[in-house]
């Protein structure tokens, strides 16, 4: 790019021009030699650039303005590159008429520096097709979710759903299979022992040493079994109905064998029996 | 699949139709069992007004006649035999000379 920049300036044909051209030239040049070790240092930073320019796509059109700006500046020249290498490919009739609304903006010279930006912009296209076409090595990945999805990927994110699907319901089929093979690969018992185990997993032989509360699991207190009379609360106080239920109260009370749970159905039950009786019982 | 080698009899119906409906008394009798004890709680006591043992007793009459105990028949389990069953091993006298002697009651030996 130098050399070429070189060429060009050789190539000028006023000297009135040269000069002035020289200095604009200098003066242009350090932007754009800037431009391009920025270019190359920029290559890592391509992919980024990318993610922003489809999200700054709207924004183009100040981008090229602060271009102009920037190179007028040349002071600016680092955003200037930023932006020039944000807008990229879709945006080329856009920065022609940048550069060359720069280099008209520029005194004297137009045609070259405009032919030089161009070049620069070709350039740098070409580096970000090679970036392009090489796949998006994200490198920098700073946030995922910055600028617009680049339809690049497929969604690979249903396949563990799906997994994740048919782990959790286990359809009949499946239960019907696990049986098939369990029923297949069942050998006969070898000897006593394997009998023994047999029978123990069916159930038909007791745990051993024996446990005499199998199946029974009463976590009811002391208290819940014998202290019923909370129950009695829908009967009346006096009467012969309260004193037969005070009678099997005391009978529930010493029953070790019905859990606090059937103790209270049994209460209820008569409860229920002595409310459909309630018409005979006002005859009496 | 190989039948597997099974050393005893295999029984898949109960040896006649009175050993079923044995089987279905026990069945109803079991499900009404809480009910005929709580209705014979009222009708078997002395402190409840007469009228409503009364109507107790109707409705203990009003249930399935095979839900009560009493219709339940110890019956051998091998051969539905109704009378000579020792209910400790559930089977007819018969029966148990014929494991006893085979040596295939456990504990169980000959008079010495």
């Amino acid at each position: 790019m130098l050399s070429k920049d070189k060429d060009k300036s050789a190539a000028s044909k006023d000297s009135a021009r040269e000069g002035a051209a020289k200095r604009q030239e200098d003066g242009a040049e350090t932007p754009k030699q800037q431009l391009l070790d920025i270019i190359g240092t920029m290559k890592v930073e391509v992919s980024y650039k990318k993610k922003l320019q489809q999200l700054k796509a709207s924004e183009s059109k100040k981008q090229a303005m602060k271009k102009l700006e920037g190179l007028d500046s040349e002071g600016s020249v680092p955003q200037g590159i930023t932006e020039d290498t944000q807008r990229g490919k879709p945006l080329n009739p856009e920065l022609v008429k940048a550069a060359s609304a720069v280099a008209s903006s520029l005194p004297c010279n137009k045609k070259q520096t405009e032919s030089e930006l161009l070049a620069q912009l070709r350039r740098h296209e070409e580096t970000t097709d090679k970036q392009k076409n090489g796949g998006t090595i994200n490198i920098r990945v700073r946030s995922l979710k910055v600028g617009k999805r680049l339809n690049i990927f497929t969604k690979a994110s249903t396949e563990p759903e799906h997994a994740l699907k048919t782990v959790s319901s286990p359809t009949i089929w499946d239960l019907e299979f696990a049986k098939e093979v369990a029923a297949v690969t069942a050998q006969p018992p070898r000897n006593g022992f394997e009998e023994m185990i047999q029978w123990t997993k069916e159930g038909i032989l007791w745990e051993f040493p024996i446990d005499n509360e199998v199946g029974m699991e009463d976590d009811a207190e002391f208290h819940e079994h014998i202290f019923l009379e909370k129950h009695l609360e829908g009967f009346p106080r006096e009467g012969p109905i309260r004193h037969f239920m005070e009678l099997v109260i005391c009978g529930l009370s010493k029953n070790p064998y019905l859990s606090v749970k059937q103790k209270v159905e049994h209460i209820e039950w008569f409860q229920k029996y002595f409310e459909e009786k309630k018409e005979l019982l006002q005859e009496i | 699949v190989l039948p597997s080698p099974c050393p005893r009899q295999v029984r898949s119906y109960y040896v006649d139709w009175r050993m079923l409906r044995d089987v279905k008394r026990r069945k109803m009798a079991y499900e009404h069992a809480d009910e005929r004890l709580r209705i014979n709680a009222i009708r078997k006591n002395s402190i409840l007004p007469k009228e409503l043992q009364e109507v107790a007793d109707k409705e203990i009459a009003a249930l399935p006649r095979d839900s009560c105990p009493v219709r339940i028949r110890n019956r051998c389990v091998l051969t539905s035999r109704p009378r000579g069953v020792k209910r400790r091993w559930r089977v007819s006298r018969i029966v148990f000379r014929h494991f006893a002697d085979h040596a295939q009651m456990s504990g169980v030996q000959r008079a010495m």
